[in-house]
């Protein structure tokens, strides 16, 4: 986000909707106008990292077709509009302004072509499907997993047997720093010794985007899958997530679970619920 | 009056009691301290302060053991204890490229405080005679100059007094007693590579730059050099110091490759024009053979094309070129093999390699960085530096990784502690095709040989891209003409139409 860009449209915006129409009574193509510039400089150059320019033709086309729809809505206006743009084509009044007109826009099509045609090329975007539907079932060291109905097995302990809970807290607190920490930081804010190597950057567990909107299952499948194991339509393709199946078992992988939950005071979501 | 003049007696005499009070916090400041340690601290440092606690094995340098009272970032003078205020600002800012954490905006500052005095109370010499050192004064730091004659005499003072033997004659840290430095806990440690300041432990202002080589680096063996260099000369020696390095690392995330007419010849005049892109190798930390602390961390890449091959070359910073021994992906390495080698490792050489996907991805498709997987291969430009030969193998996995037969040339070369190599092949290899004005995805490998690095011990770097330059750019001029006239056309039309009409209907 570009906090700055973004605060000035809307004071712009602002100051038009409730100061200028005070003074001036706004035709209605021209407050539409106005309102499709806008929204292009706050896709334009109030969004951080930019976004790429076919995503913002997208984007402004919706727009167009939108106020077009709202405009059309009510007859009265749509004809209104309708005789404004007629009277000033062929009004002799408006001639200069039509020639004016009829020159800028080509001038700005050729512009947006220039632009378009030198542009710094943009790699591929590493997009990412922020969490891919799981499948329903895995293969985990030779067995199958039904993820869909899977709990983790030490969750119970939590009101049964504390002590022996607590054994496990600590077993996950070992494996997440024989394993993870590198990456995902000793605060689990995604910010490890290492994290600078990568992109997409190793998951902050601390955001409430991540593991405390997940289940306990998923956490299991992207754990012991990694990056190698998402879903062929979903990115982040370059992610280096490892497959921890290969290093870790079972009963490993839930004690990390419980203590990435432990540490960061997060609560799974239940079982059952959806993604 | 009386008043007064008691306040003036206070004040006169104030600075002689805090001289003899040493800084230690209030009993709950400690208990609080040790609240937050126990928790955020002491999986790295240990619950006893002594730096053993699960994750200690794993980390190079090692946490620092709080019991031996050596601390790196003083303001006091070479062996002494730090300041409350040094200990906090270690917490503050944490130490670049190890794995000790910047807890600025993590933690409070009474937090930071409180952590401060709890980490005391693991010396006992923070409670002796020795508790309150005094602070050596560092002066402002006059404006950087670039003038030649200053930097020389910086230069004169750097060889005088042999900060070279152990950074080297450029300050790449390749100097030659680097390669036998241990610190006081009997581990390796490197001599800083005075062209990367942002990795600098103790900060990398000029000001933090006086204060280092004033105050030295109690536990390593850096050295205070308070008595031996003239006050006059230490801004020379800074400010030297500063230019050998730009202010960031500048990690890139694009290598664009120039086009070239005609064969392209290995030689350092083949990339002379060619854009220099730095990016960050990390440590190989997930399969066996994990390396907590590689020995190379970033290099430097160029590249040019023709018609038919591309030639890349490749830059990094090695403390010592090991071309004896041998070097290969395969050797197998113990899961946690030693973090860093205690004596020089006979008979691992150097090695590099560049990644490639062993097809043309599909969107942002990619092999798994390590060394591919089966569903994605990689294709890998491999050479070891104790041969003059190149190749490239096919990856799907560690442990999977065969040798296509696919011979490559590239030559190599190590001058004053920077190993150059260069490699070229074609720009279209089986599945792998890399036309102009596309992106292809590519990752790098480095093995330093000195490190104990073989096998899957090594150095490496996530997936980046080369991109093609085109050779020749199309003009825009003829786009541009078209499609202003084809939008002044249909102007044209729809205002011609518009006015026929307005013109019928008043004729009607
Ligand atoms: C080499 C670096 C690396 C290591 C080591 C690593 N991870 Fe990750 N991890 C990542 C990256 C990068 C992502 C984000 C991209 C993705 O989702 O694949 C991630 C994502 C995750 C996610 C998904 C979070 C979400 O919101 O979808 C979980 C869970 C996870 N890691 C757990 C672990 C655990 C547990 C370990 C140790 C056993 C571990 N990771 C070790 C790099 C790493
Ligand atoms: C992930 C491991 C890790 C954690 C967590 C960690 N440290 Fe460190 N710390 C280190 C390492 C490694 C060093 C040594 C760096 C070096 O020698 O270059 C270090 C060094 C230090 C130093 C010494 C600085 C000096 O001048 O020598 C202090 C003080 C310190 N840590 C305090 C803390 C405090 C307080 C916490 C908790 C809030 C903490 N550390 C958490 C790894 C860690
Ligand atoms: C006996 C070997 C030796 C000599 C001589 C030496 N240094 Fe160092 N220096 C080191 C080592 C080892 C380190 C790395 C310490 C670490 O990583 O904690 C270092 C680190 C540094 C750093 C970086 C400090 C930091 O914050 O990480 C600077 C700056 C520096 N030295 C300057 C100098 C200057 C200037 C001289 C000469 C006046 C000099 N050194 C002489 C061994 C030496």
């Amino acid at each position: 986000m570009n906090l700055f860009v973004l605060l000035a449209i809307a004071a712009a915006m602002v100051l038009v909707q409730f100061g200028v129409t005070r003074w001036v009574k706004l035709n209605l193509l021209a407050w539409m106008g106005i309102w499709w510039v806008a929204l292009w400089a706050a896709f334009s150059y109030g969004i951080n990292p930019p976004l790429p320019n076919s995503i913002i033709v997208l984007f402004m086309a919706i727009i167009t077709i939108a106020l077009v729809a709202y405009l059309s809505a009510d007859n009265e206006e749509l004809k209104q509009a309708q005789e404004s743009i007629g009277r000033f084509m062929v009004t002799r009044q408006y001639r200069v302004a039509l020639l004016i007109v009829m020159f800028l826009i080509p001038a700005a099509v050729a512009a947006w072509t220039f632009s378009s045609m030198n542009q710094a090329p943009q790699p591929p975007s590493s997009g990412r499907t922020i969490h891919p539907p799981p499948p329903s079932s895995i293969t985990f060291q030779g067995t199958s997993i039904n993820l869909t109905t899977a709990n983790n097995p030490l969750r119970e302990l939590q009101h049964t047997d504390e002590a022996a809970f607590a054994e496990h807290v600590a077993s996950g607190r070992r494996i997440y720093f024989e394993n993870c920490f590198y990456c995902h930081g000793d605060n689990m804010e995604g910010a490890g010794m290492f994290a600078h190597g990568y992109d997409p950057l190793p998951a902050n567990f601390n955001d409430a985007t991540t593991i405390a909107m997940l289940q306990e299952s998923y956490l299991f499948w992207r754990i012991a899958k990694g990056a190698p194991g998402l879903p062929s339509e979903s990115t982040p393709w370059s992610s280096a997530m490892p497959a921890w199946e290969d290093f870790l078992t079972e009963e490993e992988i839930w004690e990390v679970i419980i203590f990435l939950y432990e540490f960061t005071g997060f609560e799974p979501r239940a079982q059952g619920m959806p993604h | 009056m009386r008043i007064l003049l008691t306040l003036l007696l206070v004040y006169i005499a104030y600075p002689a009691v805090a001289q003899q009070e040493n800084d230690l916090g209030t009993e709950a400041q400690r208990a609080e301290g040790k609240e937050v340690y126990d928790i955020k601290c002491a999986h790295c440092h240990g619950y006893e302060g002594d730096a053993s606690a699960v994750a200690t094995p794993y980390l190079r340098p090692t946490p620092r053991d709080f019991t031996s009272g050596n601390y790196k970032f003083r303001s006091t003078a070479s062996g002494e204890l730090p300041t409350t205020e040094d200990i906090k600002r270690s917490i503050r800012l944490g130490m670049p490229y190890t794995s000790m954490p910047a807890w600025e905006g993590i933690l409070s500052e009474t937090e930071i405080t409180n952590l401060a005095y709890y980490l005391k109370t693991f010396e006992p010499a923070f409670d002796g005679p020795y508790g309150n050192p005094t602070v050596v004064e560092i002066p402002r730091a006059p404006s950087y100059s670039a003038d030649p004659d200053h930097l020389a005499r910086g230069q004169e003072i750097f060889a005088a007094n042999q900060c070279a033997d152990c950074h080297g004659e450029n300050g790449r840290g390749n100097g030659e007693s680097a390669p036998e430095l241990v610190d006081d806990w009997g581990d390796p440690i490197r001599a800083a590579d005075m062209t990367k300041r942002w990795t600098f432990r103790a900060g990398a202002t000029r000001e933090d730059i006086y204060r280092t080589f004033m105050t030295g680096l109690n536990g390593t063996p850096m050295p205070s050099y308070e008595q031996t260099i003239d006050a006059e000369d230490r801004w020379a020696l800074v400010d030297y110091v500063w230019s050998l390095s730009r202010d960031t690392p500048d990690y890139g995330t694009t290598v664009t490759v120039q086009g070239r007419s005609g064969e392209l010849v290995l030689s350092e005049g083949l990339f002379e024009a060619a854009p220099e892109v730095y990016f960050p190798i990390v440590g190989q930390i997930i399969e066996p053979g994990r390396a907590f602390y590689p020995g190379v961390n970033g290099i430097s890449v160029k590249a040019v094309y023709n018609n038919s091959e591309i030639a890349i070359q490749l830059q990094w910073h090695d403390m010592t070129a090991e071309t004896d021994g041998m070097n290969n992906p395969l050797i197998e390495v113990p899961m946690f093999d030693p973090a860093q080698p205690d004596t020089t490792m006979d008979g691992w050489s150097d090695a590099v390699a560049i990644l490639l996907p062993s097809r043309t991805p599909e969107g942002l498709e990619r092999p798994y960085f390590m060394f591919g997987d089966s569903r994605f291969p990689m294709s890998i430009w491999y050479t070891d530096l104790a041969t003059d030969s190149a190749a490239v193998l096919i990856g799907q996995g560690s442990g999977r990784i065969a040798d296509n037969g696919i011979a490559l040339e590239r030559s190599a070369s190590y001058e004053d502690g920077v190993w150059t190599v260069q490699f070229k092949g074609p720009r279209n290899q089986g599945e792998l095709t890399m036309p102009e004005a596309t992106f292809v995805p590519i990752s790098f490998t480095i093995w330093d040989g000195f490190n104990g690095e073989r096998g899957n011990k090594r150095g490496l770097s996530a997936w980046y891209h080369l991109y093609l330059e085109p050779m020749e750019t199309q003009s825009s001029v003829l786009p541009m003409a078209k499609w202003f006239l084809i939008v002044l056309g249909a102007e044209l039309l729809i205002v011609g139409l518009v006015n026929l009409r307005a013109r019928r209907r008043k004729t009607a």
